[in-house]
């Protein structure tokens, strides 16, 4: 699958791709902030055909409190379940956190998953590396809890 | 015109209304409207204030009776610039760019440097695609406030949306020059340099593009690493630069699957990767191999290596020489296979065009499943992905038998993997069971009920068996609790794969009304994405992410070319004509109200976040009280669609659907005959001509078009207000180009026929023709058996056509048409009975797991 930076002109497919895999959904205005905002975060895998298979929608965190070093943040990342198994999550995350390194000087990356989600922890744990930073009570609009995670990316920064 | 007399308050009022607007500007909307009627009280006639006070009360929900007040305010004062202003917003909140530009344009007649009104007209202009008056109004701006980095900014992008790029280069050449002060790290300078790069490219200045590239990138102004390296060796590639291999390999490094990369690495040794000759092909192959071996974890050069390899083009080539793209696949197809790799048959398909690849292909896997069987080695999943794959790949050879043999085989090793239920679900759909295919859909899905994908698919196959509530009540499982209905909230999420499924559904069940809505609600989701861009004009100037920007544009411009809209503006059109063609069945629609409950309006709650999130996109932050200046959803009141059946101008409605097809999907035949058929009855004869023009040099032979063509002969013939003079000659001759005048119709049908004798399609376009002719109904309905006469190539979709065509005519023999369909089409069930078909869609959803899902998925598992 090819892997490269999201056009705004992927950002319907990967609207349809985050429909059909996850249960947290955006309507097009927050794809189109954050590809008009951070240009350079954002990727996306594609198939033979140019269908979007996966993609990583990320940000900056904004509202940075006094003292707090930028990071960056992931507000999503799936992989159509037919397209498992080629290692594109992994491949999109790394993309996308030389960027945050490089572009915006993030120390680290951070985001949520549904403490509920044992597949999407174990991928954001065991293989991209990220670590249990805290619970966020009732993050989720139905009032689920959030593990919030971390990676490092002090190693990235040049 | 003079200032309205009593336009000017008292000093203590004055100040007031002062106060009105700070108040309105930090959205301190109760003390704004208190402070108001303080005013109020003393000078009910007062224009400006009674605009503010109507301008706060909509912001606070209170719509009707603030726009009565706006307008009231309005005719008191009409040389007020506030309110004409407050009149622009209004109308700007309503989605009504081109009236508020006309307001906003009138505000500044009263007050010419107004910096909100002139910035906010901008945004309009480029909303609206004004870009002379955009380039006028930046200047403008410019000009009061020259010290802005954003006005300069502004300027050079609007010269650029206007196509002047010269001059876009001047202004930013000028704004480089008075800068001062640009501090280190400076993302936002960056871009702006980025930008600048990206214009001389534009205008074919490379080496200025590169020279201005690299000094930049040097001092660490351009901080985006990626950008620089992909410009770079863009543009040394198309200088012909010597070392431009060396950036193209440091982006592969960086990112070894990127498919551009290897293009442009390639494209720089003189070779074209879409279009491999065979003096390229050698080392071709070599480059690709040395990045596989220092690269091993890069999957693109392995996958890219095997468009290029040849097979073996020949039998008389003995099979060991000149096999390399056998060579090549073995070991790319059992890793995936032996890594359970769902998605290999997907990846390999395109290879499939060429037939020696598609025969080496089957050789590999066939091998491999023979040695597995042998062995039953270490690893029984490989064998289990191998059967998968041999059943995708007979399935896609039209062997549905076969492919349903493996998977039964696979089902019966593993009876937990959803993947061979899934594909078996494709199968049987495929052979026309749209029953069954959801029923192992279902299977599948109750083996992982966590998974979002297997319930949407499912939910997918249960609309294309006509279960619409079904779906639904699946699909429940993964929305969003408190909205009004699944449904609801996938409409919300702008879900285009359902609200298409759920449409052409109601279509196929015949239930035109509610149909003709949810394929309104994809219009809608259209509508919104075009609204979407506004807040951008000026958001994006204030973040200088201006090269995105530009895309963002130029996405807008091309929106509607995506192919749900497509799809689907041409689906609905149909439904309009249908409704042309027979008023008779907007009445005979009404009874069907079963489906009103899911109709049912919604209520918008998206997520709290993202909410918090967008609200930054616009400059002015909303307290909870302020709602904003869009009309809230009204409450529907045609759930079922009724009133939009007995709508009075169907074919209006028709064609503004498909406006945009014209020039976004030009070489769509479909919706050129769609563009004929609404068109013609609306006597627009010349478009009509135009289009079969069109589709005709698309696809001179397409059945299609051969029954308009026809249509639109006989349509002029018989017409009692044939075209007016001049247009009726253009429209004569141009038809005549296309069917001579001297041929009859007939004979041309006829001929038609011999031609395409054995193509099903053919016979059922040509028996429609007949039909039309008044040929006696008997001989039209013999006619198309012809469909099943052994020579005859006739597929699922066709014969679906050619019965929905006898239905029409009420023909007889349509039950024995449906009897040698089902025994034709093999394992088919969608030429049963009604009755028969209503036992099976009852079977179909039986799995049902909404709420006894999870003991069953502990049975299964």
């Amino acid at each position: 699958m090819n892997i490269r930076l999201a056009r705004v002109d992927d950002l319907t497919g990967m609207q349809a791709c985050n429909l059909q895999n996850l249960p947290e959904n955006y309507t097009m205005r927050y794809y189109l902030y954050h590809i008009l905002t951070w240009p350079q975060l954002s990727y996306v895998a594609e198939d033979e055909k140019g269908r979007i298979v996966g993609y990583i929608l990320a940000k900056m965190e904004e509202d940075l409190s006094e003292g707090e070093e930028p990071h960056g943040h992931v507000t999503s990342i799936s992989v159509l379940r037919s397209y498992r198994r080629l290692g594109l999550a992994k491949r999109l995350m790394v993309q996308s956190q030389e960027a945050m390194a490089t572009v915006f000087r993030a120390s680290y990356v951070s985001l949520h998953v549904r403490k509920s989600n044992r597949a999407a922890l174990s991928l954001y744990r065991d293989t991209l590396g990220f670590t249990v930073k805290d619970i966020e009570k009732k993050y989720y609009a139905d009032g689920e809890d959030a593990y919030a995670m971390r990676l490092s990316l002090k190693d990235l920064v040049r | 015109m003079p200032p309205a007399p009593n336009r000017a308050l008292p000093t203590k009022e004055a100040k007031l209304f002062r106060e009105v607007l700070n108040h309105y500007e930090s959205r301190a909307l109760k003390n704004g409207l208190k402070t108001a009627d303080q005013i109020l009280k003393k000078f009910p006639d007062h224009g400006e204030t009674l605009c503010m006070k109507g301008l706060i009360l909509t912001h606070m929900g209170r719509r009707e009776e603030g726009i009565e007040l706006v307008k009231k305010g309005m005719r008191f004062d009409l040389t007020s610039h506030i309110c004409w202003h407050v009149f622009g917003l209004i109308q700007k909140g309503e989605k009504n760019y081109e009236e508020a530009l006309k307001s906003y344009t009138q505000a500044l007649r009263f007050d010419k440097e107004n910096l909100n009104i002139l910035r906010d007209s901008a945004h309009l202009q480029t909303q609206l695609r004004h870009y002379d008056s955009l380039v006028d109004t930046r200047h403008t701006l410019l000009r009061l406030r020259p010290t802005l980095r954003q006005s300069w900014i502004g300027l050079a992008v609007a010269y650029h949306l206007n196509g002047n790029l010269a001059e876009a280069r001047k202004v930013l050449e000028q704004y480089e020059e008075v800068l001062k002060n640009v501090p280190d790290y400076d993302v936002e300078h960056s871009e702006i340099l980025l930008y600048h790069v990206r214009l001389l490219e534009e205008m074919g200045e490379a080496k200025e593009a590169l020279a201005f590239l690299d000094v930049n990138a040097k001092s660490r102004a351009i901080v985006d690493r990626i950008a620089i390296m992909e410009h770079r060796a863009r543009l040394m590639s198309e200088l012909q630069l010597l070392d431009a291999h060396e950036t193209w390999r440091h982006l592969i490094e960086q990112n070894p699957d990127s498919y551009a990369y290897y293009r442009g690495y390639l494209a720089n040794n003189g070779i074209d990767l879409d279009n491999i000759t065979e003096d390229t092909r050698d080392k071709a192959l070599q480059t690709l191999q040395e990045f596989s071996s220092t690269i091993p974890r890069a999957a693109a050069p392995r996958r890219l290596a095997l468009n290029m390899a040849t097979g073996m083009t020949s039998f008389l080539t003995p099979p060991s020489q000149d096999d390399h793209f056998r060579e090549l696949a073995t070991p790319y197809i059992t890793a995936a296979l032996e890594k359970g790799v769902p998605s290999l048959f997907a990846d390999v398909k395109a290879l499939y065009r060429d037939p020696a690849k598609r025969q080496a292909i089957q050789d590999i896997v066939e091998g491999l499943r023979d040695q597995l069987v042998v062995t039953t080695g270490p690893e029984p999943t490989t064998y289990l992905w191998t059967l998968y794959f041999l059943a995708q790949h007979y399935s896609y050879l039209s062997d549905h038998n076969r492919a349903l043999e493996l998977l039964d085989l696979g089902i019966a090793h593993t009876p937990t993997l959803p993947e061979l239920y899934a594909f078996k679900a494709r199968v049987l759909k495929r052979c026309g069971d749209p029953f069954g295919a959801a029923f192992s859909l279902d299977e599948a899905r109750i083996l992982d009920l966590q998974d979002r994908f297997l319930n949407t698919k499912c939910a997918k196959y249960r609309l294309r068996a006509g279960l619409v509530d079904e779906a639904n009540d699946i699909l429940g499982l993964f929305t969003k609790k408190d909205a009004a209905s699944p449904g609801a909230d996938l409409e919300d999420m702008q879900s285009l794969l359902y609200l298409t499924e759920e449409a052409d559904a109601y279509h196929r069940k015949g239930n035109l009304g509610i149909a003709l809505k949810k394929y309104g609600a994809i219009q809608k989701v259209f509508n919104e994405f075009n609204d979407d861009q506004f807040d951008f004009h000026g958001y994006s100037l204030r973040r200088y992410t201006l090269n995105v920007y530009l895309d963002m544009i130029s996405w807008e411009d091309r929106l509607r070319s995506h192919p749900a809209y497509v799809r689907t503006a041409i689906s609905a059109s149909k439904i309009w004509v249908q409704l042309h063609d027979e008023p008779s069945i907007a009445q005979s629609k009404l009874s069907t109200l079963g489906d009103a409950k899911k109709a049912k309006n919604k209520a918008k709650k998206a997520a709290k976040k993202v909410q918090e999130d967008v609200k930054k996109i616009s400059s002015n932050s909303s307290s909870n009280e302020d709602k904003g200046l869009e009309p809230q959803p009204t409450k529907d009141d045609d759930p079922t669609g009724s009133k939009l059946l007995q709508a009075s101008d169907p074919l209006e409605r028709a064609a503004k659907l498909l406006e945009p097809l014209r020039t976004l999907a030009p070489r769509n035949i479909d919706a050129w005959t769609a563009i004929y058929d609404v068109a013609v009855r609306r006597k627009k004869y010349l478009q009509a001509v135009k289009a079969l023009n069109t589709a005709h040099a698309l696809d001179s032979e397409h059945p299609e078009l051969h029954v308009r063509l026809a249509h639109f002969r006989h349509t002029l013939s018989s017409t009692s207000e044939p075209p007016p003079e001049p247009v009726g000659q253009v429209v004569k001759d141009a038809l005549a180009k296309l069917l001579p005048d001297e041929v009859s119709l007939e004979h041309f049908n006829t001929q038609y026929l011999q031609k395409h004798s054995t193509d099903g399609r053919a016979i059922v376009a040509s028996v429609k023709v007949s039909r039309l002719l008044n040929a006696p109904a008997d001989q039209v309905e013999s006619s198309i058996f012809a469909v099943f006469n052994p020579e005859t190539t006739l597929n699922l979709k066709t014969a679906l056509d050619a019965l929905a065509f006898l239905q029409d005519i009420k023909s007889p023999r349509v039950d024995e048409f449906k009897g040698t369909c089902d025994s034709r089409f093999e394992r088919s069930t969608v030429f049963r009975t009604p009755s028969e078909q209503a036992a099976l869609r009852w079977n179909a959803a039986e799995t049902d797991a909404v709420n006894g899902g999870e003991d069953k998925a502990e049975v299964v598992g």
